[in-house]
């Protein structure tokens, strides 16, 4: 028996947990360490604890349903400013009614209006900076679902059903970086479909 | 300290260390700006061409946006761009109808292989080392053109020498007009399972230096000897519908598919009826029937054909007479048939007599040329070329340049291939991988992958309809590699003297106009040649017949750096990631050799160890081996994976034609140890069992 004293055993247990929970094992086909660039954490709540995970830490805080709010961006954008002067979601947001996702604007889209408006704002040259290196923002996701909710959700349908973008996304003209302000889980989709009428099987959201 | 405090520490440092050496890293991954706008979660499909083969099949790529990590301006980020994610047939490809085989699905691996070269590199420690520096493109340019330079300065422009693989079209047509600019030979080039034999069979036969194609879609009648057209031979996706329609398209007329072999490849075991034959003598039994079809139209018998009775058909194939005049009576009775031969029958010494003999049997049948039949698509020029042994045996040049071509590994160990190629001073390669022969290279000037360039197909065989075909880029560079013709191009203009009247770009030459004119190969005169095979080994010392054949996933070895490939079940065997020697179960039995166990195969050049697999299906006089394992440097996938039979054959050639005829070696075996895990197999045995006794004759 290595283990006589049975706190020795406790007391590595708990290191060898907290090490585990802190650390994110490198694994083929994984993002590399520390690369948050990738969207890889789907910060959604699972019913399942499953350590299909790149870390054992990102596993449990999944099966808690710990996630960051708001998510840290890289850069501090505005979407008061942007709406309330007038902008409206599908300038930047460009894919929403094409495809299944609104898409992230780059610094390209950015620069379309910011070569030539508030260029003297430190922020707005900070970005050209940025552009004129070739370099991107790594926006990172705040909504999204766990992956073994199978949820496949696409954008376009809803735009085509004239949803409007705050039904889900709240009022963004009060926020500055997007923040979760409508907690979208099943009941939410589920009571929105009956009122529309619109088809509530099983295989409409999640194959 | 006591035993408990020991364990507590260890513990606690132990996880203290795990901790240090992990968790999130303040400095970001670069972010690039995208390059192109896409929908993200939609797909797009583009057409190119699929480079594995010669078959030229026409794929769609399925490009969708996603997070790459790529080189750009000389450093390492992410970026979002358009990857191609999937490839299928092109369904407007006359050659590929809509339809991919296994090793053309894989090919996506290519770009995203974790070991594909990115940026050019210097040998800077020994050659072979494997020790390089990593240079910039402008330097390396400056370095190939300096060694060009001094050649033109010693007017020594003869010392270049272009190493290639066959058939690739317009790429190779601008290789040869660049080296014929600047003074050097026609390029050189090299495959393992070169079907050089048959093209020239085919010229002297019927005037076509070319692949036939076949009709098999309205054939009634397919006699194959030993070509594996379904898995590894010629134009695969194109045969594979064609025989679902001969098979399964035409209520009422489904034909029949007979094959000849002395082993059951995948091919055979699709076969109605499967004929064992002695190896080498397949172009003996192919005039046997000839013979007796002429005589079943009341026709003379053809002038070549009057002496191959049955009974002398049995005495010198093992195939009995009464098997020959059944395969001849239905061969007349069933038109249109035709007789198609590939592979083994191919590789032996006689390997020209094989094939010539198969198209007097189609001519005989009135199958040339004919709906059901065998025909030859319009070819437009054909580059010269030179084979390898040129440069091997000859005064070595003082310039090589390598463009994706592996003859270290595909050449038996006796050719001393690569004493031969580290004997020249320079040696440039531009392949996106290290393999044996790369490994030997001075520079090396990576490629861009297929999927990020213009590529270009002309296919010799596989449809009527068939039409070179030539397509753009699918997705933009992934690292800081270039198209080896826009490099070449590239180093064509910043020579001391620069050569004149080539094309700015690959792009231009491939949209160019091209100005076809007639093939004018000439046909040989057949000569003396010999009907019987020769085989390296006495037959009583090494008395087995070593049949190395393309493997259905790694072909010839090109592909085993492909982890799918690798994965890929062989469909006889289901043997994966793994050699082996497959041997006949009774004979194995008789020889006290058990599935797994490892054996010794030994020829007069050398000997290898592998696992046995029992097998039903290969005569008792025979061995067989897949090629493509047995790399020594090839990718971690690859390398030190089995077993290279190529390397202990004897490196006896085909006269006519100078290519190597890989059928023609005898081996012994000998039982060396059990089982060593080394056989990796996916399912169950192969259940067919075709009869071996009644073609071995007295020999067994």
């Amino acid at each position: 028996m290595v283990f006589r004293s049975r706190n020795a055993l406790l007391l590595a247990a708990f290191f060898l947990l907290a090490a585990t929970t802190a650390c994110e094992f490198k694994s083929p086909g994984q993002p590399k360490l520390g690369d948050d660039s990738v969207p890889r954490s789907r910060w959604g709540t699972s019913p399942v604890f499953t350590p299909a995970r790149a870390s054992f830490g990102e596993a449990f805080r999944q099966f808690i349903g710990s996630r960051p709010d708001p998510v840290v961006q890289p850069f501090d954008f505005s979407h008061q400013i942007h709406l309330t002067k007038g902008a409206v979601c599908t300038d930047c947001h460009t894919a929403v009614e094409q495809g299944p996702r609104a898409s992230l604007p780059s610094v390209n889209t950015c620069m379309i209006c910011h070569s030539q408006i508030a260029t003297d704002r430190p922020l707005i040259q900070q970005m050209t900076a940025m552009s004129e290196k070739g370099l991107d923002f790594q926006w990172r996701r705040v909504y999204d679902y766990a992956p073994e909710s199978h949820v496949r959700f696409e954008h376009a349908p809803h735009i085509r059903a004239k949803v409007e973008c705050s039904t889900c996304h709240g009022n963004q003209a009060e926020q500055t970086v997007a923040r979760r302000m409508v907690n979208m889980d099943m009941g939410f989709c589920v009571n929105c479909h009956k009122s529309k009428q619109a088809s509530n099987d099983c295989l409409t959201c999640h194959y | 300290m006591d035993r408990r405090h020991f364990i507590k520490l260890t513990a606690i440092s132990g996880t203290t260390a795990a901790l240090a050496a992990c968790g999130n890293p303040e400095n970001q991954v670069i972010r690039f700006i995208p390059e192109e706008e896409l929908v993200p979660g939609l797909s797009t499909w583009k057409p190119s061409v699929c480079p594995l083969c010669n078959a030229g099949c026409g794929v769609i790529a399925r490009v969708m946006e996603g997070d790459a990590e790529v080189f750009r301006n000389g450093q390492a980020g992410v970026i979002r761009m358009g990857l191609v994610k999937k490839l299928e047939g092109n369904p407007e490809d006359p050659i590929s109808q809509g339809k991919l085989c296994a090793r053309g699905q894989a090919a996506v691996q290519i770009t995203y292989h974790p070991d594909r070269l990115d940026k050019p590199r210097k040998r800077s420690g020994e050659r072979g080392s494997g020790q390089y520096v990593d240079i910039s493109w402008d330097e390396a340019i400056k370095e190939l053109t300096g060694q060009l330079d001094a050649l033109v300065a010693a007017n020594d422009q003869e010392s270049l020498a272009f190493l290639t693989r066959p058939r690739r079209g317009r790429r190779l047509e601008l290789i040869a007009q660049l080296l014929q600019r600047y003074g050097a030979p026609a390029p050189v080039t090299f495959e393992l399972f070169s079907d050089e034999v048959l093209r020239r069979a085919n010229a002297m036969s019927f005037g076509a230096h070319q692949l036939p194609t076949f009709d098999l879609e309205n054939s009634r009648y397919v006699l194959v000897f030993g070509a594996d057209f379904l898995g590894t031979w010629n134009s695969t996706v194109a045969h594979s519908a064609a025989y679902g329609r001969m098979r399964q398209g035409r209520p009422g007329g489904r034909a029949k598919f007979v094959h000849v072999d002395a082993r059951l490849s995948q091919t055979g075991a699709n076969a109605d009826e499967f004929v064992a034959i002695r190896p080498g003598t397949e172009g003996v039994l192919a005039l046997g029937i000839a013979r007796a079809v002429a005589a079943h139209r009341g026709g003379k018998p053809d002038a070549g054909s009057a002496d191959y009775t049955p009974q002398e058909v049995e005495q010198r194939t093992g195939v009995p007479a009464t098997k020959v005049e059944q395969l001849a009576r239905e061969f007349a009775g069933n038109a249109p048939a035709v007789a198609i031969i590939g592979g083994a029958p191919l590789a032996h010494t006689n390997g020209l007599f094989n094939a010539f003999a198969v198209n007097t049997l189609n001519r005989v049948a009135g199958s040339v040329n004919q709906p059901g039949g065998v025909s030859f698509i319009p070819q437009g020029t054909q580059t010269p070329t030179r084979p390898l042994s040129e440069i091997v045996a000859g005064t070595p040049p003082k310039v090589l340049l390598i463009d994706d071509v592996n003859p270290v590994y595909g050449s038996p160990g006796a050719s001393k291939i690569a004493d031969a190629l580290k004997r020249i001073p320079f040696i440039v390669s531009f392949g996106s991988f290290i393999d044996e022969t790369s490994a030997l290279a001075d520079l090396i000037l990576p490629d861009h992958s297929f999927l990020e360039s213009w590529v270009q197909a002309s296919p010799e065989s596989g449809s009527p309809k068939g039409v070179p075909t030539k397509f753009g880029p699918v997705m933009r560079p992934l690292y800081d590699t270039r198209p080896t013709p826009d490099v070449l191009l590239d180093v064509s203009r910043k020579l001391a003297k620069p050569l004149a009247g080539l094309p700015t770009s690959f792009e231009e030459f491939v949209n160019a106009e091209v100005v076809r004119r007639a093939d004018s190969m000439p046909i040989d005169d057949p000569g003396p040649w010999s009907e019987t095979p020769q085989f390296d080994g006495d037959a009583a010392q090494y008395p087995y017949h070593l049949i190395p054949h393309a493997s259905q996933a790694l072909y010839d070895g090109s592909l085993a750096h492909l982890p799918w490939l690798q994965e890929l079940p062989d469909p006889m065997t289901s043997g994966m990631w793994c050699s082996w020697v497959e041997i006949n179960e009774k004979k194995a039995r008789e020889l006290g050799i058990a599935q797994g166990d490892l054996i010794e195969v030994t020829s007069t050049q050398g000997s290898l160890r592998a696992p046995a697999f029992l097998s039903p299906g290969i005569a008792p006089d025979a061995i067989a081996i897949p090629v493509g394992q047995g790399h020594t440097n090839f990718t971690r996938y690859a390398t030190n994976r089995g077993v290279n039979p190529i390397a202990i054959l004897a490196p006896t050639i085909i006269p006519e034609t100078g290519t190597l005829a890989w059928a023609a070696t005898r081996v012994k075996i000998a039982r060396v140890g059990g089982p060593d895990e080394s056989l990796i197999l996916f399912g169950g045995a192969t259940r067919e069992r075709p009869d071996w006794t009644h073609g071995r004759g007295d020999q067994h």
